[in-house]
């Protein structure tokens, strides 16, 4: 391998408001079947960010505390806002999040419509310019729309994470082309989140040029969690790499890779 | 003295702040937050919290999401 790209790819840090991470690999803890799965398949991964939820508890069930293996293992926590329907819950469950897991950093994301998950860019935009305001490192889930996108880069979000097809779907990047204008025009990091399902979604979207993936399902309802996630880490560097290392152009026509010179024939 | 917790009335025997609810509900410190009549308490304030009679108070908990 060429020595640039190995020197790239040792000091190739993702900063997000100030903070470097080494692995592009961002996680969720839903849908695992159990406590120990989930923190294996985490280590797994090698991810530093990980995505929580937080919920109204429920006083005649008590659930199960998620937090002490997490921290544990050293990874950083990234609270969601899920189940928010509008700007002011989103906003309301951001300032709850902080309190209970002592960070500013919020994943913002309304989707009022349970069917689909999508997001509603109105109310996350208002949201956005609300939390940004109060401090928080805001990253918000959205579509993949590159004039939304600058509108909450404009809002001062620390990055955004734009949809490859809606949470859980498993179907991959169906957004490619828009996240590829988001990709170009971003001043702040882009992290593809949503509809990951396999290692080669996300190895797609590195090379497309994203900063980092959010993988939580495709991981979490495998076969074999563990080995999945070790296979979205391996896909994730070979993606980045591979955009590292610059991709050659696409032809409509083939481009020979072997000489075409006559050899059989008498010159 | 009776309060709400998560719309669930809880008796308790004398005035507790918040550390104190949390210690009785037998609920973890770390991944909490509480809001008490729509109004999110700091960690910080909680040991001094006092709450009040009929105080609505909303517990918060970290769980497992993507």
């Amino acid at each position: 391998m060429d020595n640039k790209i190995i020197n790239k790819m040792n000091n190739d840090q993702l900063i997000i408001a100030g903070k470097a991470f080494s692995s592009r690999l961002f996680t969720g803890t839903g849908k695992f079947n159990d406590q120990a799965t989930m923190v294996a398949a985490l280590q797994a991964s090698n991810s530093e960010l990980v995505t929580m939820a937080l919920k109204r508890i429920d006083m005649q069930s008590k659930e199960d505390d998620i937090l002490a293996p997490l921290i544990k293992s050293g990874m950083n926590l990234l609270p969601n806002t899920s189940g928010a329907r509008n700007a002011k819950e989103a906003v309301f469950a951001a300032q709850l999040a902080r309190e209970a897991l002592q960070t500013n950093w919020v994943k913002l994301e309304i989707h009022p419509d349970p069917k689909y998950l999508l997001p509603d860019p109105i109310e996350t935009l208002k949201a956005a310019e609300t939390l940004a305001n109060l401090g928080f490192v805001v990253l918000p889930y959205v579509h993949a729309d590159p004039v939304l996108c600058k509108h909450l880069e404009s809002a001062g979000c620390a990055a955004v994470m734009p949809l490859g097809a809606p949470i859980g779907s498993n179907k991959g990047i169906k957004t490619a082309e828009f996240l590829e204008i988001i990709i170009e025009q971003a001043n702040v990091p882009v992290i593809v989140d949503a509809g990951l399902g396999a290692p080669s979604h996300a190895a797609l979207a590195m090379e497309m040029g994203a900063d980092a993936v959010l993988v939580n399902t495709a991981m979490a309802v495998a076969g074999d969690p563990v080995a999945m996630s070790r296979a979205f880490a391996k896909a994730v560097e070979a993606g980045r790499e591979a955009y590292l290392a610059g991709l050659g152009g696409q032809s409509q026509v083939a481009v020979a890779s072997s000489p075409l010179t006559a050899f059989l024939e008498a010159g | 003295m009776k309060i709400n917790v998560n719309e669930q009335p809880i008796e308790l025997d004398q005035q507790a702040n918040i550390e104190q609810l949390l210690t009785f509900l037998d609920s973890p410190l770390k991944g909490s937050a509480i809001a008490v009549n729509q109004k999110i308490i700091s960690r910080s304030e909680w040991a001094n919290y006092k709450l009040q009679e009929n105080d609505q108070v909303s517990l918060f908990q970290a769980i497992a999401g993507g």
